[in-house]
């Protein structure tokens, strides 16, 4: 079934494109050192709760993972939108890519009530050190998703309106990068926060 | 230096981004089923579900739990990495393969020396 064509895809023939791509790639790496900081900032605070709730009395686990299998899915469907775009199917690549960013909404929108029933409860980034460090991984994670979902919006409106050209055809690797990168992030936060909080 | 390389037709030509290696040559599935996809979301799933239930049903003693959970984060980024972003298509691999490189090693360094350091600070204070 898996046959290997002799062809590369269009956003790769084109030398200006590959750069572009290749240039997407060096801000993953800086996106990546950003993470990485966070995540050292929060593995040394996570155990300075001062009065503030401890990860285990603070974490409701079910919309967690409930959240995950979501953004799981996501990455899935966007990259069945690359896939219809590589074999040139327009209505595809857009249907698809419309899927992924209502399911990157609801991911948004699940995070922000959890977000919001933490502070109603009194648990702000202001009490306890854990809460800083929690708030601004998950939060900066959450803050990409959101920038993702405008992107996927204006790139859908776009290939909408072109067709899968060649710059649209790059622009869409190029987002199918960023939201593979998001997922892998959120893998290392449901484990290394969540999960290892609850354990 | 160039031309001294015979050309491969599917190579991009001239521009000294020939790839060289053979395991990294230009290359691109094209299948009529998205059976690639398909395989790495059910893997990602299984993963998932697999560490969720090892620390909401205990099913491993509470020491290894951490470094095991760990281990399949680890490998589902690389699956991510190499069915959905990519890794082996176009001619981007051995463009993008030392930035990755780099990316790793300033991220795992920047996590694994802070929180060595840290180790220190209860036999300091």
């Amino acid at each position: 079934m898996s046959t290997t064509t002799s062809t590369l895809p269009p956003e790769f023939q084109d030398n200006m494109e590959s750069i572009r791509i290749m240039g997407f790639w060096i801000f993953l790496t800086t996106d990546l050192v950003l993470f990485g900081s966070l995540f050292a900032v929060y593995v040394v605070f996570r155990s300075l709760v001062g009065l503030g709730p401890t990860p285990h009395q603070l974490f409701v686990i079910g919309p967690v993972l409930t959240e995950t299998l979501i953004l799981l899915t996501s990455s899935f469907t966007c990259s069945l939108s690359l896939y219809s775009a590589r074999i040139n199917r327009v209505p595809g690549a857009i249907a698809w890519l419309i899927v992924t960013l209502g399911l990157g909404m609801s991911f948004v929108l699940l995070e922000i009530h959890e977000f919001a029933s933490d502070v109603l409860n009194g648990h702000t980034w202001h009490q306890s050190a854990f809460l800083s460090a929690f708030f601004t991984l998950v939060g900066t994670h959450g803050g990409h998703v959101s920038v993702g979902v405008g992107w996927a919006i204006m790139l859908a409106i776009q290939i909408g309106l072109k067709g899968l050209t060649l710059t649209t055809r790059r622009k869409l690797y190029a987002f199918a990068l960023y939201w593979h990168f998001l997922d892998i992030v959120w893998i290392f936060i449901f484990t290394v926060v969540y999960l290892s909080g609850i354990a | 230096m160039d031309h001294e390389h015979p050309r491969r037709p599917q190579a991009p030509t001239g521009h000294g981004d020939e790839v060289e290696l053979a395991l990294l040559q230009p290359k691109m599935h094209a299948t009529q089923f998205p059976s690639l996809q398909i395989t790495g979301y059910i893997l990602a799933l299984v993963l998932t579900l697999l560490a969720f239930g090892m620390v909401a049903y205990h099913w491993v003693p509470v020491p290894s739990l951490i470094p095991i959970i760990l281990v399949l984060a680890f490998i589902q980024g690389a699956l991510q990495m190499g069915i959905f972003m990519h890794l082996r298509e176009g001619r981007g691999t051995t463009w993008h393969l030392p930035v990755l490189a780099l990316a790793l090693f300033v991220g795992l360094g920047i996590v694994g020396f802070s929180i060595w350091i840290m180790m220190f600070k209860s036999g300091v204070s």
